[in-house]
């Protein structure tokens, strides 16, 4: 046994008290603080100590132990959210009839800023019929999620749900994404954020979004004749296509006529447009972000003939249009030849079983296990992810299979996540500064994503990012002079209450007094967990001293303490 | 790995000026104010414009002479009739018009089938080197504008010397010398209550950051607090658009305009990055109508607003447009393309000598293709960032910019 495994073995006690070579140990305070930062979103007020009074390993396994990321005590505010409770179809729907709207409106030759105003007004008469639009149920999905990040007890089951929602990155402003996205995040994501990793990849592999924000559902076999196989069909593309609503051509299903606008004629030109944008061909955009930034890595050992050969094995994987809008495989569509990937042959004719092999090979690839394990070790331990750390995590995936609870379990217990180098050293995302300063606050969100407009603004706008490589995670790319003059703003705004999209209550961080001393020191206690540099301290206690309203003095004190530079660190 | 940045600002209100290794000191707000005496250097600005996302060089700068252009895309070919024509073979997309005068009075100059040596088709990797500067290196820790400006020996110290424009600091700026990454110029600062006070709040929190702060957290900071006094006397966003000149919505134009302002304002800004996305067009790019046209559109919008805005400033600023790689020649089976290899890069203003499409055309025909699909690469993106320095902000010296790389043949762009 190496002492690596030994020092596993013996466990956590042993190991937070055990001196790293030149530096002081963790306290069981630290420990605390540590594993509310690393595998959540930062202490609430008061859970540091409720932490160390449940024992650190017992809060740990529980976390570990879950299998919904749901947290019960949310049930019932998540009902609020209008969109976790609708189906795909009326969000495709929604869409499509907005998409009518402008098209109609672009037709009646009506300019840029009448089309807003049309907008604007169909809007607002919605509204007032208590209907919401699709850009306000995707609204509810930015604010159900910081309403999780902030107050669920299942910590890690969101912190994950962030990893692997960050890792299959879907752009939620691409198209029809704006209505496959929320079923993406709720279906496909989240159930498996603990689960087993080809579990999680197949389920994204198959789910519509990905499927259209990588263009899966545009890629045919070469010399597929889309027209035809439509026009073959009673109905088909020639006669449907005059007549077709936007809905209607993308779903293939025909609508009761609604008004004028059934039966109205096309002009031919677009006809000819529908006609030609019918894919003819591979598009291997999902094949080679599936293995570059899904599975292997860039460096995973694959070639472009791979790329163009998933390419061609995954033609075929798309979804059912007229219905659920789930997974459907069009074997129409699908190359009928034989295959070879990363010298893996294929045979001639299996359909949708070689899309499931080749998900199967690459889950189980050792470039997998090393690339994804090292993606949760730079999170959850180091911005630069220590080998040994890494060598645990892909030993625990072999041994587990690719149970993504076993593969955490081995990263918490490496002593690389307990090494003193790496406590207090990552430096906060943009979404785990916002809520874990709202943590540290008492903050509840409110029922508008104007929270996760902060996100935003300090430069992580969630479910936003238009690139698959999804937000990086290393503090070269998030610390810079305008970034953290952003986060300064914040904090102050934050604790003086008057920050748009949450209630603050400061009460329950600290009492009130008009000591300026007893504050920054239950500041110190309160916020930064007693790391609070004696410059620090001295600042604050300078910019508070002509502040005699003990209420201005502590928003300020705390806003400080937010905004300064130990508070950016986790 | 951590990046060690220089803590360059020591105190008080004079900035350095390091000629060589006589340093001269002058008073910061009236440089701030562009009171800076003449002939110093610094007063050039090269902006460079990061087109991410792998724009198609070929419908931008239409091969149009090349028979298999036509050929190979059915689907996307531009319509003939619409096309700008620049010489015998190439031809402007009709959404750049607005560049089309700057190429008539010699403004504007093209390299074609430029790219990388690097064989990567990812996007991530082929950013990375370029911006890195250093094909198929990923160890490389800093950007290649940021090693000029740590090398060059003739500048002004403000940290306004390179500034992105975004909410990160692309890979191009990272390193060791000083860079700013500015979201929006207008909302650059403290936000405070009247009871706060913007003055006790920028005090404090660089009083918080001076004492406890580390490593790059410190350095972004000081650089922050120093660049929130240098805006405060020179106020640039207080500067309206000159000549008429109107930028399109958004965050290119946006970006484009501050960069315009700060320019004018004389800060001493050398390098200015910007980034624009859109360009991964695999799917329904369309041709003279359709994704990559509106993306185009704005490009030109927002280029040719700024050479307007800039006037005669123009002849101290250059534009440079660069892309990770080009596109597929070939449209794909979504009448889209896919990734490729050799692309085109727009060069404008200063004194670069425009009207003319430089690099070698490999042609477009199956045997001259890189690896039988994609546009070759004839000319080394780094021969032209290379070119950009000596020939625009007056390098010498570029073996610590891009280390291990000799030019082949000079592009000639600057004579």
């Amino acid at each position: 046994m190496t002492t690596r495994h030994l020092a596993a073995t013996l466990g956590l006690v042993l190991l937070a008290a055990a001196p790293t070579a030149g530096q002081a140990p963790l306290t069981t305070t630290d420990s605390a603080r540590h594993v509310l930062n690393r595998l959540g979103y930062g202490a609430s007020p008061g859970q540091i100590d409720a932490v160390v009074h449940e024992g650190i390993r017992r809060w740990i396994d529980r976390q570990l132990a879950v299998r919904d990321p749901r947290d019960p005590g949310l049930a019932l505010r998540e009902r609020a959210y209008e969109v976790l409770n609708t189906p795909v179809r009326d969000m495709v729907v929604m869409h499509t009839d907005q998409l009518g709207r402008a098209l109609k409106a672009q037709a009646a030759g009506a300019d840029s800023m009448r089309r807003e105003q049309l907008q604007a007004s169909l809007r607002e008469q919605r509204a007032a019929g208590g209907k919401k639009e699709l850009r306000d149920l995707n609204g509810d999905l930015l604010s159900v999620t910081l309403l999780r990040a902030t107050d669920s007890d299942r910590q890690l089951a969101e912190v994950l749900a962030d990893f692997w929602t960050n890792h299959f990155n879907v752009f939620i402003g691409k198209g029809f994404d704006r209505a496959y996205f929320a079923d993406y995040l709720e279906h496909t994501i989240r159930p498996n954020v603990l689960g087993r990793f080809e579990d999680l990849l197949i389920a994204t592999a198959k789910s519509p979004a990905m499927l259209f924000y990588l263009d899966n559902t545009e890629s045919v076999a070469e010399g597929t004749d889309m027209q035809a196989r439509i026009a073959g069909r009673p109905g088909g593309a020639q006669h449907r296509a005059q007549r077709l609503t936007p809905r209607e051509r993308f779903t293939g299903r025909s609508t009761p006529p609604r008004g004028q606008a059934a039966g109205r004629q096309l002009d031919p030109a677009m006809v000819e447009r529908i006609k030609q944008r019918m894919p003819k061909g591979i598009n291997e955009n999902y094949a080679r972000e599936l293995m570059e930034l899904h599975t292997l890595g860039v460096d995973g050992g694959y070639t472009q003939q791979d790329v163009g050969n998933v390419a061609r094995l995954l033609t075929g994987w798309g979804m059912d249009r007229r219905s659920g809008f789930a997974f459907r495989f069009l074997a129409a569509a699908h190359d009928q030849q034989a295959k070879t990937v990363l010298g893996v042959f294929f045979p001639a004719g299996h359909g949708e079983d070689e899309g499931l092999r080749l998900l199967t090979l690459l889950a189980e690839n050792p470039a997998t296990m090393h690339h994804v394990s090292a993606k949760l070790c730079a999170r959850f331990v180091a911005d630069d992810p220590p080998d040994g750390c890494v060598d645990d995590a892909v030993r625990a995936w072999k041994k587990s299979g690719g149970e993504i609870r076993e593969v955490v379990r081995a990263i918490i217990y490496s002593p690389d996540f307990w090494a003193a180098a790496n406590v207090q050293s990552k430096v906060k995302t943009p979404l785990e500064y916002v809520v874990s300063a709202v943590r540290a606050v008492a903050g509840e969100p409110d029922s508008t994503p104007r929270l996760a407009q902060q996100v935003a603004r300090l430069g992580q706008p969630l479910f936003q990012r238009t690139t698959p490589n999804g937000y990086p995670e290393t503090q070269t790319d998030w610390v810079n002079s305008g970034a953290l003059l952003a986060r300064m703003n914040f904090a102050v705004a934050l604790a003086a209450g008057r920050l748009p999209g949450v209630t603050v209550d400061l009460d329950r961080v600290l009492p009130l007094t008009s000591d300026h001393a007893a504050l920054v020191d239950g500041v110190n206690r309160a916020l930064l967990a007693g790391a609070m540099s004696p410059r620090t301290r001295q600042t604050i206690l300078r910019e508070i001293a002509d502040l005699a309203d003990p209420a201005a003095a502590r928003s300020l004190a705390i806003g400080l303490a937010i905004g300064g530079p130990e508070f950016q660190r986790q | 790995m951590p990046i060690s940045r220089r803590a360059f600002i020591q105190a008080g209100s004079l900035a350095m000026v390091s000629l060589g290794a006589d340093p001269l000191f002058l008073d910061r707000a009236a440089y701030a104010l562009g009171d800076l005496r003449r002939g110093v250097a610094g007063k050039k600005t090269l902006v460079c414009l990061f087109q991410r996302g792998a724009v198609d060089g070929l419908s931008m700068i239409v091969p149009a002479g090349d028979d298999w252009y036509w050929q190979e895309r059915q689907r996307i070919a531009l319509p003939k009739e619409e096309l700008l024509p620049l010489d015998g073979m190439f031809a402007l997309h009709p959404r750049l018009a607005t560049l089309k005068p700057l190429w008539d009075r010699h403004a504007l100059a093209i390299v074609h089938a430029v790219g990388s040596p690097s064989t990567t088709r990812s996007h991530f990797d082929a950013q990375d080197y370029m911006e890195s500067g250093t094909p198929d290196r990923k160890s490389t820790p800093d950007g290649w504008a940021n090693r000029y400006c740590a090398h060059a020996r003739e500048h002004i110290e403000t940290p306004f010397r390179a500034v992105a424009f975004g909410p990160q600091l692309p890979r191009t700026l990272a390193g060791s010398a000083p860079a700013l990454a500015i979201d929006d110029l207008r909302t650059f600062g403290m936000r405070a209550s009247r009871a706060e006070g913007e003055q006790r709040l920028t005090r404090a929190f660089e009083s918080l950051y001076e004492g406890a702060a580390t490593g790059l957290v410190a350095s972004s900071s000081a650089e922050g607090f120093e660049a929130i006094r240098m805006l405060k006397a020179a106020n640039p966003t207080g500067q309206p658009a000159a000549n008429g000149a109107q930028y399109p919505r958004g965050k290119l134009g946006t970006s484009l305009q501050q960069i315009a302002q700060l320019i004018k304002a004389d800060l001493g800004m050398q390098v200015a990055f910007v980034d624009v996305g859109g360009w991964d067009t695999h799917v329904n790019q369309g041709a003279g109508q359709g994704q990559l046209a509106t993306r185009l559109d704005e490009l030109g919008g927002a280029l040719g607003a700024f050479t307007t805005d800039l006037g005669e400033k123009l002849g101290d600023v250059v534009v440079v447009t660069m892309s990770e790689f080009g596109r597929t020649i070939k449209e794909n089976g979504t009448g889209g393309t896919d990734h490729g290899h050799g692309t085109a890069m727009m060069i404008l203003g200063g004194n670069v000598r425009g009207g003319k499409v430089y690099g070698q055309w490999p042609t477009l025909a199956p045997a001259a293709r890189y690896e039988g699909r994609d546009l070759a690469v004839t000319t080394d993106f780094r021969s032209v960032f290379g070119e950009l320095l000596t020939g625009h902000l007056g390098a010498i010296d570029l073996a610590s910019v891009f280390p291990g790389f000799t030019a082949g043949n000079r592009v000639g762009m600057f004579g």
